[in-house]
């Protein structure tokens, strides 16, 4: 049995039961348009957190009069501490300036204050994670040169449980917005090999393999799940691209993963999704037709 | 050929439909198998074509085990088999020349082949003019004609019918009959199962009688009763 043939038994298969694929088709497509639609969601939430993650630092403030040479030898030994990223210098006239722009008009406080500059200079140092934060916080304080240690200990504190909640929940949201996914696909899969149960019946009469019957079937079930996964994919994207657009025109300052190559990497992944379901649905729910 | 030997059928739930049952349908035969309704026809020609399994005895077709034969050599098994019904069993979606088509495509033969011997066999059945026809645009005796020329169409060795006349006229029925010794003249083994007693008693052919699962009797040139 030529490629051509099966191919050919697919589409006019998909042709001649139209309204059932249309259905089946419609059916797909709304179920993974809501899972992408949560998929979105969990990895807009997730790119949120990690970015206020990022934002979280530790400051170590430095002795006065430490020489380039101390100074790149604590460099060192910060960096080589365990869950540490980045460490930048902050000199305190560096720290001054930021100080001066974050106060804007009131910059005035700051008159005269050049000469006898009270600030320090320091290290920001950046940690892989917000659990980093305390442990690279105590484990500095201890280091030759640094003064005083500064975080923010009751955001970090109340910030913790919180991401590691909404990672866990989104995670289980997901997990079950995809078993849903996979029942509704591979149920309506079924319903369509369930309206042929005659014709299968008939096709075994007259001397079918059951891969003579089972390649259109699984072809078919592919193509309905591709179809529908298109479909939701194309749905999804403009969407999300409507979306974007107007949290960045009403609340710009939170952080929305930009649509590509979000939108493109999800189509992929729905496509490959709805195929490998609604072929896997036909091979399945032809079992209790064949083997007898 | 049809062999049984010995053979019993006992269904899952319970109900012995076969007792013991030995016969021979040598190669070119018609034989037609009668008895009241339950006696156990229809379950005597699905052991033929493996729809289902004897419980205890054997089943042989053209000198092959049925009983022993794996599930995956059952599609070949079939295609030496052709099989018609009360019901037709048609494709609903395809034209009667498709469903033909469809028998020949199932064993893998050539485009060519197939362009030629579909509007042959619809002749021989007399439905040339009603190919392009769908099922449900014929009427029940050109609807059994299409599944006849399915069931002949590879050239099996056997063709089963299952009461093939029992939504079909007399006249009708007649027809589709001397169809089916056509066939039998042309050296394909034909077991009917019927309820028709003209038919049989008309045909002058082999008859088994099956009663309560038991072959009763067992007649060459035979008649429906006696
Ligand atoms: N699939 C089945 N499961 C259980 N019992 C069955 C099944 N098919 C048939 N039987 C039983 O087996 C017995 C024989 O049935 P069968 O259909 O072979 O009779 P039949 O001679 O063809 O009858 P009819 O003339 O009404 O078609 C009956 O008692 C019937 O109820
Ligand atoms: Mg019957």
């Amino acid at each position: 049995m030529g490629v051509r043939m099966i191919l050919g038994e697919a589409l006019v298969s998909v042709r001649r039961n139209a309204l059932m694929s249309l259905a089946s088709t419609t059916t797909v497509a709304v179920s993974l348009f809501i899972l992408a639609v949560f998929l979105l969601a969990a990895v807009n939430v997730d790119h949120m957190v990690k970015t206020i993650e990022g934002e979280l630092e530790v400051r170590l403030y430095l002795s006065a009069g430490l020489d380039e040479a101390a100074l790149e030898d604590l460099r060192a030994l910060v960096e080589a501490l365990e869950g540490v990223t980045e460490v930048i210098y902050v000199s305190k006239e560096e720290a001054l300036a930021t100080l001066r722009q974050q106060l804007g008009p009131r910059a005035d406080l700051l008159e005269g204050i050049d000469e006898m500059n009270p600030l320090r200079d320091s290290f920001r140092v950046f940690t892989q994670g917000p659990a980093w934060i305390e442990h690279v916080a105590a484990a500095a304080a201890g280091l030759g040169g640094v003064e005083d240690v500064g975080y923010q200990r009751e955001l970090i504190q109340r910030l913790l449980p919180l991401t590691s909640a909404i990672h866990f929940g989104g995670l289980v949201l997901v997990g079950l917005m995809v078993i849903a996914t996979l029942f509704v696909i591979s149920n309506t899969v079924r319903l369509t090999i369930l309206a042929r149960s005659e014709e299968i019946s008939i096709m075994k009469l007259v001397g079918a393999t059951d891969w003579f019957i089972r390649w259109p079937l699984l072809l078919e079930g592919m193509l309905l799940g591709l179809l529908g996964a298109a479909i939701a994919a194309i749905g999804a994207w403009q969407a999300y691209a409507w979306a974007v657009n107007g949290v960045y025109r009403a609340v710009s300052f939170i952080p929305v993963v930009p649509v590509l190559p979000l939108a493109w990497r999800l189509g992929l992944l729905l496509c490959g999704l709805g195929a490998v379901i609604g072929g896997l649905g036909s091979v399945l729910s032809l079992r209790r037709f064949l083997r007898t | 050929m049809i062999e049984f030997y010995d053979v019993s059928k006992s269904y899952p739930n319970g109900t012995a439909a076969l007792h013991g049952i030995t016969a021979t349908i040598p190669k070119g035969e018609f034989a037609f198998v009668v008895g009241p309704s339950g006696a156990g026809k229809s379950t005597l020609v699905r052991l033929v074509y493996r729809e289902t399994l004897p419980t205890s005895g054997y089943v042989f077709v053209n000198g092959v085990n049925v009983s022993k034969l794996r599930p995956a050599a059952v599609p070949y098994l079939r295609r030496n088999i052709g099989v018609v019904f009360q019901d037709f069993k048609l494709l609903p979606r395809k034209t009667a020349y498709e469903n033909v088509a469809f028998a020949m495509r199932v064993v893998g033969a050539s485009p060519k082949e197939i362009a030629r011997r579909v509007p042959a066999t619809l002749e021989l059945v007399g439905l040339v003019d009603k190919g392009e026809a769908y099922p449900a645009e014929l009427s029940g005796g050109e609807q059994q004609r299409a599944a006849l020329a399915r069931a002949i169409v590879n050239h099996p060795l056997v063709l089963l019918a299952d009461e093939p006349t029992g939504n079909l006229d007399p006249a009708t029925s007649w027809e589709i009959v001397q169809l089916l010794l056509e066939i039998n003249r042309r050296g394909t083994t034909v077991l009917m199962a019927t309820h028709a007693k003209a038919i049989v008693d008309a045909a002058r052919r082999r008859v088994i009688t099956l009663d309560h699962g038991r072959l009763v009797r067992d007649r060459q040139r035979g008649d429906y009763s006696q």
